[in-house]
């Protein structure tokens, strides 16, 4: 089958049952997808299908047969971070790390379909990625500093880098 | 700086982790640098710098244990107990005939160290529910998983208690299956002066039972390893706490001498405690990739991560103040009953009664049964977080049957001294804590019963909602020790590695080491690099546990910069043609009070070639005689709605003093951190276990809540106090277990606030709110 992964077409060959987070992390070594449950509990595997955040560890990968994928690799990278990335990064919004791929699809997808939300809109967008460390409340300070635009301007919703 | 040292090398001294006292025999350093005092001009130690891996972590590059994937590597998966306890049998016969399996790994295959430990690898004697049996390796790791699910495990069962009641009852079936249910030479009695004495003389005394729950650890990473044999030499990428004392681990169990065990621990998804061994996933992994002589990698799925990796024992305590009217503490008594599991330590929740205030009258029972579940595992300040909650809910009450505010209430019996070993505190500044976390979080002068009135004035209100504010203390020894190593590498370019074999849970470990050697060279932090997690390339230290890593490690690699500095600094001497006593060195720039001529690092390594210099640092013994805790108070005000049960914490200040801040940004990280977890603890969290069954019923992070971002509170976290040379040449103490240790008991002071009740067990669901 077919994926746009991070803006490339790739061609994968994924058993009848198998995740697209096993597809990712196995099958394309695109290991920032963390699996944290594999059971669509703590969003350490959101990705975007075309442009919509899903745990990637409760999608069947044949399920999204020619669709357009990013993931945490496709947003930026440390040379060229998106802004979300560089807002984290500067804004310590990471101990542990395990869950901060999760954490950065999903503040992406919130910030293209609102760039200005609210405290409230934060905390409900957000609350399905779980977080150990306790990370929150710099996440928070994080997506409000890149809907400023303290970080510069988003690139096009849902695109890759 | 100091110059070299004569005298005896091996010196024998006292190190506490998480309350437990060892001594040892430690290496006097060489040298010891010129304490870094409150007056020490500092450019680099103390700045908030980023995180140096975070943006590795925020693009998804960081690694972890479970991104490692080896050339051939296969998969392996657990098989659990379904009973709390008796015989189990194994047919594998089923999984060993599926497509992709290779292997099978039951009690048949298990010889050695792993069969007569006392937690004998895949025992078919089950004595708790979620116990390994046995497990597969397969091509894939979903024919793993299959393949686990396929092998068919029959329990004969036995008897079980999984309550203390029960173990301790008359006649309970024993969970060892022989000897006693009494865990820990239990009762463990401390006592100081006469309780009873005490007693008597006190004028108003408070006596509550409270129960707190079994809690999870529930890092977001889960337990897992990646092995590999290069020949008779083994390779273990473990997500740990603990490198070396997985080696150690792997060594015994495999019959290798350590040259031929290497572990292996880049980026790890969080510990709190859960993390500081070799397990079952370990030696699994290992056995396999010998067997099969390819590499394997063994995750511990999330099912298994909440039923078998740790957890914090629930705990009931029975607690009586007494106190004189002014408010002055004449007895503390506590007498806790803990449920173990099937094993555990004596992490228990007495100590902070001992410690925390001043009392002359102290006495203390601690009785740990055993119980057919997984086995404790220490949980982020073990045994204080449970006692915070009985003592400083105890206060509370004191204070309200006082009259007395209860921060007033807390100053009065502050304690000078570490009345427990009758020592000093190389520094304690609570009653900064105090002041400074009351004034910014604006607790209100005349306290208690200005808040106890305008409580009242809501409930005559009939308000749905009703707020309150609390607040607790905390004290936990974070003085760290030795034995622990550095080495400063300076390259043939001018910048430098720092090597030191601890770990970086997500502490920051590898930014603050990095800021502190790049204070001591004289360099800039982006010229260091700083390598951790490797036993075969790097110097020892201890587990990253106790909040030792950063009081333990910092003063270790603070001396190895120095010492390379030292030699640089010679180098320069020549090349420079001055006294190497007239040269310092600040940004990378070194410069002597002799000439106006300067040189760079790089210019001096250049000049050197591929002259190695390398700078040892060691970390010297504590100052003996001398209590060195962190401590800290949080202040709470929180919402419950009196229709549905809910508690809504609107906001915590924290203040906390853990000697010198090596990096703000990362301490209120930490702080928040353990706030959080806290708050869970408070609010949420709770191993429900069927005590019919025998059977955790909430082993996912969907039935066992941690707290999301809607529940974070408003938090105002900081440190007060400042650089602790009495502690260590640095000043930091530690800082990672003790915000977790107050939240809790501040939480429920408030909801006692708000309520004009008093909430007695944790954690406090709608249920229990709407109850009481």
């Amino acid at each position: 089958m077919h994926l746009l992964v991070n803006g490339r077409p790739r061609e994968v060959h994924p058993a009848a049952d198998a995740s697209l987070l096993a597809v990712l992390r196995d099958e394309l070594q695109l290991t920032g997808t963390k699996e944290g449950c594999d059971r669509g509990e703590c969003g350490a595997c959101t990705v975007l299908v075309d442009g919509r955040p899903v745990y990637a560890c409760i999608t069947l990968a044949a399920a999204v047969d020619d669709a357009a994928i990013v993931t945490v690799e496709g947003l930026g990278s440390p040379a060229a971070p998106h802004p979300v990335q560089a807002a984290f990064a500067a804004l310590d919004a990471a101990q542990c790390g395990f869950c901060t791929p999760g954490q950065v699809v999903s503040a992406c997808a919130l910030l293209a379909e609102r760039p200005s939300p609210s405290d409230a809109e934060i905390r409900t967008a957000m609350s399905g990625n779980l977080c150990r460390c306790g990370t929150y409340p710099k996440i928070i300070a994080a997506i409000q500093a890149v809907a400023r635009g303290d970080f510069g301007a988003l690139p096009a919703s849902g695109s890759a880098r | 700086m100091a110059a070299r040292k004569k005298g005896k090398r091996f010196i024998t001294t006292t190190v506490e982790v998480e309350g437990r006292v060892e001594s040892k025999i430690v290496e006097q350093p060489a040298f010891d640098p010129v304490p870094w005092d409150a007056d020490a001009s500092l450019a680099i130690v103390g700045q908030r710098a980023p995180r140096v891996d975070a943006l590795e972590k925020a693009t998804g590059r960081a690694r972890y244990t479970s991104d490692i994937k080896r050339p051939g590597m296969l998969w392996a998966a657990l098989v659990r107990s379904d009973a709390p306890h008796g015989l189990a049998t194994v047919d594998a016969s089923a999984a060993r005939a599926m497509p992709g399996v290779l292997d099978v790994l039951t009690a048949d295959d298990i010889t050695g160290v792993l069969s007569s430990a006392a937690s004998k690898l895949f025992d078919r004697s089950v004595r708790y529910y979620g116990q390994p049996l046995a497990a597969v390796c397969a091509e894939t790791a979903e024919q793993a998983r299959r393949a686990a699910r396929a092998v068919r495990v029959t329990i004969a069962p036995a008897p079980f208690v999984v309550t203390y009641d029960a173990s301790m009852a008359d006649g309970a079936p024993l969970v060892r299956g022989s000897g006693t249910n009494f865990a820990l030479n239990s009762p463990l009695v401390e006592s100081r002066g006469d309780i009873e004495a005490g007693l008597a003389k006190a004028q108003v005394t408070v006596s509550i039972t409270v129960r707190t729950p079994c809690a999870l650890h529930s890092a977001m990473e889960p337990h897992g390893a990646v092995a590999e044999w290069e020949g008779d030499r083994l390779v273990v990428w473990e997500s740990t706490q603990g490198i070396f004392r997985v080696r150690a681990n792997l060594a015994a169990a495999f019959k290798l001498p350590h040259t031929h065990v290497r572990v292996l621990c880049d980026h790890m998804g969080g510990g709190f405690g859960a993390k500081n061994a070799a397990g079952p996933h370990t030696y699994t992994a290992a056995l396999f990739a010998k067997r099969l002589q390819l590499p394997v990698r063994c995750i511990v799925d999330r099912e298994g991560e909440q039923l078998d990796t740790g957890n914090r024992p629930a705990s009931e305590q029975r607690v009586t103040l007494g106190a004189r009217r002014d408010g002055r503490l004449t007895a503390i008594r506590c007498e806790a009953r803990v449920p173990l599991g099937i094993m555990g330590w004596e992490g228990g929740p007495a100590k902070i009664y001992h410690e925390l205030y001043s009392c002359p009258n102290v006495h203390t029972t601690e009785t740990f049964a055993l119980v057919n579940a997984s086995a404790m595992q220490a949980f982020r300040a073990p045994g204080h977080a449970e006692g915070a909650f009985g003592l400083e809910r105890a206060m509370d009450v004191l204070a309200r049957k006082l009259g007395m505010d209860p921060v007033a209430l807390r100053v009065k019996n502050f304690a000078k001294k570490d009345e427990e070993k009758q020592r000093p505190w190389s520094g304690n500044a609570l009653l900064q804590c105090y002041e400074e976390g009351a004034k910014r979080f604006g607790w209100r002068s005349g306290g208690e019963k200005q808040v106890l009135r305008s409580a009242q004035d809501d409930r005559s209100a009939g308000d749905r909602i009703r707020r309150g504010i609390g607040m607790a203390a905390q004290v936990w020894g974070t003085g760290g020790g030795p034995p622990a190593y550095a080495i400063v590498r300076i390259n043939a370019d001018g910048t430098a590695n720092v090597l030191t074999g601890t770990q970086d849970l997500g502490t920051g470990a590898r930014t603050v080491f990095a800021q502190v050697a790049a204070e001591a060279l004289g360099m800039t932090l982006q010229q260091v690099r700083c390598i951790v997690g490797d036993t075969e390339r790097l110097p020892y230290t201890g587990n990253s546990w106790g909040s030792m890593t950063t009081p333990s490690v910092a003063p270790a690699v603070r001396m190895a910069a120095e010492d390379a500095r030292m030699q640089l600094f010679e180098a320069a001497s020549e090349m420079m043609n001055v006294d190497a006593g007239t040269l310092t060195a600040a940004g990378g720039v070194i410069r002597s009070s002799a000439t106006d001529r300067t040189m760079t690092f790089s210019d001096v390594s250049r000049k050197l070639g591929e002259v190695c210099i390398i700078g040892r640092g060691s970390r010297g013994p504590n100052p003996q005689k001398t209590g060195i805790f962190s401590f800290g108070a949080q202040f709470a005000e929180v919402e419950v709605d009196m229709d549905t049960g809910v508690v809504r914490v609107l906001r915590i200040t924290a203040a906390h003093d853990c000697g010198r801040v090596l990096n703000p940004t990362l301490a209120e990280s930490q702080l928040e951190g353990g706030i959080l977890q806290g708050l869970g603890y408070a609010l949420f969290e709770e191993r429900a276990m069927d005590v019919r069954l025998g059977m955790p019923m909430n082993p996912t992070l969907h039935d066992y809540k941690v707290p999301t971002m809607a529940d974070a509170p408003i938090i105002d976290a900081f440190c007060v106090g400042g650089s602790d040379t009495t502690a260590n040449h640095v000043g930091a103490r530690g800082l990672a277990e003790p915000p977790i240790i107050p939240t809790a008991p501040a939480i429920a002071n408030a909801v006692a606030d708000a309520l004009g009740v008093e909430p007695m067990q944790l954690p406090l669901t709608p249920w229990r709110i709407l109850s009481s």
